[in-house]
């Protein structure tokens, strides 16, 4: 989930923080300060994140384009500059665009607001903008909520009561319900000073940058992995189900099916599942990081020598082109496979399926997968000629049996021509004619609709007349045979005008 | 989205009066004479659809669309009124098909139009909707069942769809104000039932169905609300085509549906087979396949269209010819059942046949840059034909590093292979319901027992085992993880056993690894301890579960040859385990390991005597490493380091040539009184100092 720091640079936050002797910072020191621990904390514990850099005050500027490089982060915040007054919807118009330019309108983004809380004034404020939201035309709407799915931190380097005295709390809430309610609004406890802004983005930290580490079973073998980006909790029916489901810690596979059955399932979300040290003071995600000190590089070389599962099961996976079905909690699954990206690097993947009991229909349900060993034979052949998937549905769909729909004209036509044409190719066409004319019978019935019976019976009996001399016997017997009891059940006699009853060929001399 | 919402219930109420009966005047020629035939026949006149044939078909094919995209949990409850009201079926899922309907309304047939209009009205049927609605369906039922104390959280909505001919809008009006009254009493009797829940919302969609070409005596009108409980809307529609679209348009609002047509689709000609003509098919689905689109605001550029005079909106995807394989696994943000709007039309057939035999399309998507990406993919599942939904977007996980970049990576001898071998075996296959014993476990949870026997022991590397590297084994690897085993089974693994002691006895060679050790590895009588201690350490961890698999650990501890006094503290340490593994499953584990890593703790000291550094890789190619060499048997000339282990071919052969050499002629002097093989030479030039080293080697001849 990409994250977007949008850097207040107003002239307010340069006032000074009161500070009993000592050397005197301003509240952008401060906030430079939480963002340089945050890039930190991220550089070594999240550093898959993509993450860019945007100041604003009444204009916005992308410092840094999405990036990976926390360095890069760290010097654009150096060299911040000092502007003008506070103007927050254009900078999220800014935001809404940066994102979506890179991410599209689909990925989720976590969005970073780093203020102090004093949200402009006049027209441009944010008390203006809230004010006018509702007489926007439609080319001017309020940025928020985005299109894509947004997370929205507001780091205030503030006190919550400085913030409450003005309406800036009251608008600060507006705006995290706006962007669809799914965030937080973070302040500072007691005196603005290095250390209270630094528990204040440890608290965001906690929030939302912990990596989520969690232990991958298969049976008695298991690995500590890190799931990257952490998976986030859902909510599956507000209303059924209105807590929030997460995954857990323990992911159990179930089993193996082959990439085949489970054909391009939807999924949720995808992560990257990386094993890491199981030695806690190792920290180091198994990322490969470069800048481990020089004094041990024994650490991460041990843990790369040494056999982890994770590795074994990707390697397997690959070769064998299956997935793992893996357990995420109660009635949740997902599936864990081997992506390789274009420059032929492979990683252990892990797709999240909707919460639930069956989230793939060709499955059936998840719960109801047994070992192939239990089965009297092998679903799968002897000679894997054969799959027990995809799981065939109770009833077929209206493509795949032959439905009758004259809601156009041309539907009833091509239904009347067929058996017309079938008609004069009796006896040999003796089985579709009668096929035919009964799948016409039923609908006709079924739709009350009588005079189409009498219509084609009259049919039938006008094509016995043109029959042909060199026509075989049998056709004129059957075709006076099919017209008469098409007549039949169009009176809607119950012997005659029974659904299930079909009308079958009258045995004749002929027809042998 | 909402289980429970409006869509759950839906009951459609159609008019069975006599007026019904009445014709659309909407003909249709169903004798489409061919010109050769034209001569001297007169055609058959048109035949016309009655209101009730034309309600009927809209209905079903409403039904329709609705059953292909939701088989489950959008339920329809179909009544017909007349003089009373007639139910067709019932919210169970077994009720929900087409043909059930259809069964049901050929019983009832059309409208009898000499039946006494005073009696019949479609009031019948609009109260026994209301009633309908409140009775519980299968998913309600389970739900507060499953929810408990939270029960209250299972909502009971409904909509009611009512194909009538209305006298007026003050008709209309009554009808309305019936069906609000009839819900306060239902709901009253619903809450001191269990069958019956109260109505928290209900929608009235009101269809008046006129012939064509009679002015309507009721107005449109959009939905309103008459009561918390109640809103209402009414359609005034011409019978025919007109209903048909109105009913399509509804079935897409209901059930939040959306259309796209697949364009540019090549499909052979009847006529002409060598050209092939392109088609155009439209279908219908869930309008969350297109959410992205929708949110970009791209949609209007994409070439979606409005047809038919504004009602309706389609979103345009391009069909494109490099076909995907099932082998691919494509990242898909979502799957959505699609219907053809135009079910058995030539194109639609030519495309569904097509998915249905297996092969998938990928579509694309024109993009207001111009540029095109593929967007989506049509795909069947067991008969069933799903719209996927491709990501398309820049991936947030690029670049990520290699998994041989992490921990683990380094690692070069997995086995891989044993591993697929392991994941074929454990293969998930569906169990149908009804075979599965509701008291067992869910076949779900005994493939995940399953899992945990095969990896009681399972080594991840090749040098970490011997043997897995054995093909002798395997019988018996293969059985004791069984959760039972048969007689034949036992037997089986007791032969694998005797062969193992066969090749004991015979000193066959085993496929120890050598892999991180330096030298040739332990001697072969160690070997065999390994490999023993190995299979006792694999049957340990089973023997617990049934007797017949101690018979086979009992087999293996008496059949395996062991230095005396190891037997003995063996024997000593069994007893205990054996204790152990009586209080607790799988207790034994913690000391089996013990035992393991003890032997391999023996290894690698015999290793680290070892003084050559010669490594051999194993890769999961070769699993087996090369043979040892057969011991060495002449006696007479041995290098000092032989009994420290196996010697190399080159010491062999020099040793067996010396050897034969040495009985062709008399031995030098310096070599028969060496001390170990070394001799000092020169001792005379240790009192001559400053001799010529060319005549200290002549002299040394």
């Amino acid at each position: 989930m990409p994250t977007v720091v949008l850097m207040d640079v107003s002239l307010s936050m340069t006032r000074p923080v009161s500070q009993d002797g000592s050397e005197e910072f301003q509240r952008k020191n401060l906030a430079v300060h939480g963002l340089n621990m945050l890039f930190e904390h991220m550089a070594s514990n999240y550093r898959l994140e993509f993450t860019s850099l945007m100041a604003f005050s009444s204009l916005w500027e992308l410092l840094v384009p999405f990036t990976r490089d926390y360095n890069a982060l760290q010097e654009a915040l150096s060299s911040l500059e000092d502007y003008d007054k506070t103007c927050v919807e254009a900078a999220l118009q800014g935001v809404s665009n940066v994102v979506q330019q890179e991410w599209g309108s689909a990925c989720p983004c976590q969005l970073m607001l780093v203020t102090d809380g004093s949200l402009g004034i006049g027209k441009g404020s944010l008390r203006h903008s809230l004010q006018t939201m509702k007489q926007r035309a439609d080319d001017k709407k309020f940025p928020l909520p985005f299109p894509f799915p947004t997370k929205l931190y507001i780091m205030c380097v503030a006190n919550a009561e400085e913030l409450q005295m003005t309406d800036a709390m009251d608008n600060l809430e507006e705006l995290l319900r706006l962007s669809g309610g799914d965030g937080q609004i973070f302040t500072m406890e007691g005196p603005l000073c290095m250390k209270s802004v630094q528990a204040m983005f440890g608290r965001l930290i906690d929030y939302a940058y912990s990596p989520f580490h969690a232990v991958l079973h298969c049976g008695n073998l298991s690995s500590d992995v890190q799931v990257f980006p952490r998976p986030e909790p859902i909510v599956v029916d507000d209303e059924v189900e209105p807590m929030p489901r997460t995954v857990s810690t323990d992911l159990e596979i179930v089993g193996f099916i082959e990439i085949a059955d489970i054909s391009s399932p939807p999924v949720i979300s995808r992560h990257l599942v990386l094993p890491i040290a199981v030695n806690k003071e190792v920290d180091e995600v198994g990322t490969g990081a470069t800048e481990e000190p020089e004094e041990e590089p024994s650490a991460s070389q041990m843990a790369g020598k040494s056999p982890n599962f994770c590795v074994l099961l990707h390697g397997s996976l690959k070769v064998e082109g299956m997935v793992a079905l893996v357990q995420l909690g109660p009635e949740w699954y997902g599936m864990l496979y081997s992506q390789a990206d274009s420059k032929k690097k492979s990683n252990l993947m892990m797709s999240l399926f909707e919460p639930g009991p069956e989230p793939l229909p060709w499955l059936g349900k998840i719960s109801y997968l047994g070992p192939i060993s239990e089965a009297a034979e092998n679903p799968y052949g002897e000679d894997e000629s054969k799959s027990p998937f995809p799981v065939q549905p109770a009833a077929k769909r209206s493509y795949a049996q032959n439905v009758t729909v004259w809601i156009k004209a041309s539907g009833l036509q091509t239904d009347v021509q067929k058996i017309l044409r079938n008609a004069r190719k009796l006896p040999d066409k003796t089985q579709t004619f009668y096929k035919e004319l009964n799948r016409l019978r039923k609908a006709a019935l079924a739709f009350g609709f009588w005079e189409l019976l009498k219509g084609v019976a009259d049919l039938l009996e006008r094509e016995c007349t043109l029959l042909p001399d060199s026509a075989h016997p049998d056709a004129a017997f059957q075709l006076s045979h099919a017209a008469q009891q098409l007549k039949l059940a169009s009176t809607g006699d119950s012997q005659y005008a029974a659904f299930d009853h079909n009308i079958a060929p009258m045995h004749t001399d002929f027809s042998g | 989205m909402k289980m429970f919402a409006m869509s759950h219930k839906t009951v459609f109420v159609v008019d069975h009066c006599p007026y019904m009966a009445e014709s659309s005047r909407q003909q249709v020629e169903c004798d489409v004479l061919t010109k050769s035939r034209a001569q001297g026949v007169i055609p058959l006149a048109p035949v016309s659809k009655s209101l009730w044939t034309c309600a009927v078909e809209c209905s079903m094919e409403y039904c329709r669309i609705l059953y292909d995209i939701f088989p489950k949990d959008k339920l329809v409850n179909y009544i017909v009124s007349d003089s009373e009201f007639h139910i067709l079926n019932s919210w169970r899922q077994e009720d929900q098909t087409t043909h059930e309907l259809m069964s049901a309304l050929a019983a009832v047939g059309p409208p009898n139009p000499r039946e006494d209009p005073e009696c019949c009205s479609i009031l019948h049927g609009l109260v026994s909707a209301v009633e309908s609605l409140c009775k519980i369906t299968e998913l309600q039922h389970e739900r507060r069942t499953a929810l408990m104390d939270t029960a209250e959280r299972v909502a009971n909505r409904g909509r009611i769809i009512c194909l009538t001919n209305a006298k007026s809008d003050t008709h209309v009006r009554m009808l309305e104000d019936c069906i609000q009254e009839t819900i306060l009493e239902q709901n009253k009797l619903a809450a001191g039932s269990d069958r019956l829940m109260a109505i928290q919302q209900c929608e009235l969609v009101l269809v008046h169905i006129h012939p064509q070409g009679e002015d309507t005596l009721v107005s449109d009108r959009p939905k309103k609300e008459i009561s918390p409980l109640l809103t209402s809307e009414v359609h005034s529609v011409r019978a025919g085509r007109h209903l048909a679209t109105k009913l399509n348009i509804l079935v897409q609002q209901h059930f939040d549906l959306t259309s796209t047509t697949i364009t540019n689709i090549p499909m052979k000609e009847e006529q002409h087979a060598n050209t092939s003509a392109n088609y155009d098919v439209e279908l219908l689905h869930h309008k969350d396949a297109h959410l992205e689109f929708f949110k970009s605001g791209d949609l209007h550029m994409a070439g979606s269209s409005t047809r038919e005079n504004g009602l309706k909106e389609t979103i345009t995807l391009k069909w494109c010819t490099p076909r995907t394989n099932s082998i691919e696994l494509h990242y898909c943000t979502g799957a959505y059942r699609i219907s053809p709007t135009d079910v058995n039309s030539r194109p639609s057939s030519c495309l569904t046949n097509f998915l249905l035999n297996g092969r998938s399309v990928l579509l694309e998507q024109p993009r207001k840059s111009g540029s095109k990406i593929i967007s989506h993919m049509l795909s069947s599942h067991g008969g069933e034909i799903f719209l996927h939904v491709l990501n398309s977007n820049r991936s947030t996980l690029e670049d990520p590093p290699s998994i041989s970049e992490g921990c683990g990576g380094r690692v070069t001898d997995y086995r891989i292979t044993d591993f697929g071998e392991f994941m074929r075996e454990n293969r998930l296959a569906p169990v149908s319901e009804s075979s599965h014993n509701p008291s067992g476990k869910l076949p779900g949870e005994r493939a995940k027992a399953q899992l945990e026997r095969y990896t009681r022991y399972w080594p991840m590397i090749i040098s970490q085992t011997t043997i897995f590297n054995m093909q002798a084994v395997v019988p018996l690897a293969n059985l004791i993880v069984k959760e039972t085993l048969t007689e034949d089974d036992v037997l089986t693994c007791q032969k694998t056993v005797y062969n193992l002691v066969d090749m004991e006895r015979k000193n066959d060679p085993l496929p120890i690894s050598t892999v991180g050790s330096r030298g040739k590895g332990p001697k072969r009588d160690e070997q065999y301890r390994i490999m023993w201690n190995e299979l006792e350490t694999l049957v340990k961890t089973h023997a617990g579960a049934t007797d017949k698999h101690q018979r086979v650990l009992d087999c293996i501890v008496a059949c395996r040859s062991k230095p005396p006094e190891e037997e003995e503290r063996k024997k000593r340490g069994r007893k205990r385990e054996d204790r152990e593994d009586r209080t607790e499953k799988n207790g034994s584990k913690e000391s089996e390991d013990k035992s393991w890593q003890e032997s391999e703790r023996l290894k690698g000291l015999l290793d680290k005597e070892e003084q050559e550094a010669e490594v051999i890789k194993d890769s999961p190619d070769s699993p087996e490493p090369p043979n040892k060499k057969p011991r060495l048997t002449t006696e007479e000339v041995q290098p000092p380091e032989r009994a420290k282990g196996p010697v190399s071919l080159l010491t062999m052969w020099s040793n067996r040539i010396t050897a034969a050499n040495s009985r062709k002629h008399q031995e030098f002097v310096g070599r028969v009184s060496s001390v170990n093989n070394k001799f000092e030479l020169y001792q005379h030039l240790k009192d001559e100092n400053g001799m010529d080293v060319h005549e200290n080697g002549k002299a040394a001849r």
